[in-house]
């Protein structure tokens, strides 16, 4: 992997408010779209490749920025609602607009992006700054016609999905038939209509009578990418619920339970806490289903419920400082993972802006770091290695210098090419695997 | 004893996520305060049922002074005892100790819950002659948790919990000092969920007195 690009956020105003919080490709790779803690969407275009300048081909370029959400205030609950962008998930392009969801605690926002590259001259009323003229100077019509002009990006906000959620929505989903989608919170997940802000259906609540009887909560969710009547969400309790939306309007009952019994061996305090299913991503395939907790990624077939079909170790020298994780809040850290277009490499973040490949096909895996010195542009990735002890190589990080503070919680992957999105903080790093197509 | 000594940590680490909880932007994550319950919890079931000697209490514990004795509870399993106010209770070790502790059960009228003589061992740390109870209360940074299942027995029925009913087990006695005004002018109620016919989140609706000794979990269940 070569380092391509960083982007770094950084109003000045060390309020953290750049913190990247969710990173998206579009359906086709060409744009990229990263929400932050101050609510704020950055969208990056891919250049497009040109004989010219054979070395820019297919860099990512800001392509807009809006502000998406504003903190509000919940006076009836004297809260306060973060305007932290939880999550954007894009449309597919249907024309020349494009169009994305984008979600923070309480409220969902459809934005449509549009370009404009031209416009009208030579009104006969108006002149040049839009002013009326004055008609006795008017001695002939002219045909106002369209000239080029610099491009400009136009975001407009079409749709409010508001007031559909009690707790915090963790996450968003389109539907395969392009007219509905779902948001999830911690105990309930809606379905709407993209046309219809003033209703949703609520299609699965776990919400128990008396909530001293509260066990579990829903903490991703996603539909199947061509099935559009199944969907699926994780719990924190680390099992997986398929759903099948024909079955009753109230999905409640699962038509599928995906979950691993616990290995006793390894029982903890923790244990609850570590599996929690931080993300959940379905392949491209719609095959299986990948899981992020704690330590692992997972990878399930939708057809065996009974135990996942891989399992990949993330950091599993964490396994023996859960205590001291569960101190400084790390063990709460939400993991997001991804696939590669063809599935076969899965991708997810770690600390000390480490990130980790897992080759489902060959089982090699590589840790990779998101750093400044390893991304000038064209510079090769150097694999990390992480040692726990007895020998050590040169450049081996021990866990115990392994920065904490610095994760990578959300990455993202093009959907056909080998381009990666990593967030760091307020960096964005954009890996380019310009050699192979395949990981080495 | 390690796990013990563990335990109790965790069980104070966990105390104070929950009331730092309360200060959050964005309100209470429902999320996380479940798993920091869970974990209390599960912390709290070792610290309690682990048998043996009870570690020396860290440094912070200024309240219990005196010296322990040493084979009073390194017993084995032990006897059920009835938690509300009677004799009965404070046959144990410590006798003097126990009464106190009966007392404060006693201040709740509610039958006892089958598992709670078992939590009652962390309570008695068989101190005898001394006033123990009273100034264990006050040391809010290791809640004993055996004492506080006494309160669970009377306060479970008029409390308020999202967590688990083991979580209003934990509730202290806290220093009057610290007591809170009720969210909402104090209603007496019960233990179902007026939160949800209240508002949703809901805020809850409790006895002065028990709120008093809600103070540091109100915070965990305003948001909801």
């Amino acid at each position: 992997m070569e380092g391509e690009s960083i982007y770094e956020a950084d109003s000045g105003d060390g309020l953290g408010a750049d913190i990247i919080s969710t990173v998206e490709f579009n359906h086709t790779g060409e744009l990229l779209a990263t929400g932050d803690k101050g609510g704020r969407v950055v969208i990056f275009q891919r250049e497009p490749e040109s004989k010219n300048e054979p070395y820019n081909q297919g860099e990512y370029n800001v392509y807009s920025t809006f502000q998406s959400h504003e903190p509000e205030f919940d006076y009836l609950k004297s809260l306060e609602i973060e305007e932290k962008i939880n999550k954007i998930k894009w449309l597919p392009q249907q024309n020349a607009a494009h169009s994305l969801l984008s979600t923070n605690d309480k409220t969902i926002k459809l934005w449509k992006i549009t370009e404009r590259d031209k416009r009208p001259e030579g009104y006969n009323l108006k002149d040049e700054e839009g002013k009326l003229k004055d008609l006795s100077t008017v001695t002939s019509l002219q045909v106002p016609v369209l000239k080029p002009m610099d491009l400009m990006v136009e975001v407009t906000p079409r749709r409010i999905f508001a007031n559909g959620h009690t707790y915090h929505v963790n996450s968003i989903s389109v539907n395969s038939d392009c007219e509905t989608y779902m948001s999830a919170d911690d105990l309930r997940i809606n379905l709407w209509h993209l046309a219809i802000t003033d209703r949703s259906f609520n299609i699965v609540d776990i919400k128990p009578a008396n909530m001293e009887d509260l066990t579990e909560v829903i903490t991703a969710s996603e539909f199947h990418p061509h099935h559009c009547n199944l969907f699926v969400y994780s719990s924190s309790k680390g099992s997986l619920r398929l759903c099948d939306m024909r079955a009753s309007a109230l999905c409640d009952k699962h038509s599928k339970l995906y979950e691993e019994p616990e290995d006793p061996s390894n029982r903890s305090f923790f244990s609850e806490i570590i599996s929690s299913v931080s993300d959940v991503k379905f392949s491209h395939s719609g095959r299986y289903m990948l899981t992020r907790d704690y330590l692992t990624v997972k990878v399930w077939d939708l057809n065996m419920e009974t135990k996942p079909v891989e399992t990949y170790q993330v950091h599993d020298y964490l396994r023996s400082k859960l205590c001291s994780l569960y101190e400084n809040d790390c063990i709460f850290d939400k993991f997001e993972c991804a696939w590669n277009g063809s599935d076969s490499v899965i991708m997810t973040g770690a600390y000390n802006n480490f990130f980790r490949m897992f080759d489902r096909n060959t089982k090699r895996d590589v840790t990779l770091e998101a750093s400044r010195e390893s991304s000038k542009p064209r510079a090769i990735l150097k694999p990390r290695r992480v040692c726990v002890g007895g020998k050590r190589r040169k450049d081996d990080i021990s866990v115990d210098s392994l920065d904490f503070t610095k994760k990578i919680l959300h990455t993202a992957w093009h959907p056909t090419e080998n381009i990666i999105a990593i967030a760091a903080t307020n960096n964005l790093y954009i890996f380019q695997d310009k050699v192979n197509s395949e990981m080495h | 004893m390690e796990f013990k000594l563990e335990a109790h940590r965790i069980v104070s680490i966990s105390l104070g996520k929950i009331y730092s909880a309360r200060g959050q932007r964005g309100g209470l994550k429902l999320h996380k305060n479940l798993l920091v319950s869970l974990v209390l919890r599960s912390a709290r079931q070792v610290y309690l049922s682990e048998p043996g000697c009870p570690p020396e209490p860290p440094p912070a514990a200024s309240g219990r002074g005196g010296p322990r004795l040493p084979g009073a509870d390194c017993e084995g399993p032990r006897p059920r005892r009835c938690c509300c106010g009677c004799s009965c209770c404070c046959a144990a070790a410590g006798g003097e100790a126990n009464r106190a502790d009966c007392a404060a059960a006693a201040e709740a009228a509610a039958p006892p819950p089958p598992h709670c003589p078992r939590k009652r061992s962390a309570g008695e740390r068989g101190q005898a002659g001394s006033p123990v109870k009273k100034p264990r209360r006050e040391v809010e940074e290791e809640p004993p948790p055996g004492e506080q299942e006494d309160m669970e027995t009377g306060n479970v029925a008029s409390l308020i919990s999202i967590f688990g009913s083991s979580f209003s087990g934990l509730l202290s006695k806290e220093p009057k000092g610290r007591r809170r005004a009720p969210l909402d002018g104090g209603e007496a109620t019960v233990a179902t969920t007026p939160t949800d016919a209240a508002a949703e989140p809901g805020q809850i609706c409790c006895d002065e007195p028990v709120l008093r000794t809600l103070n540091p979990w109100s915070t965990a269940i305003v948001a909801f």
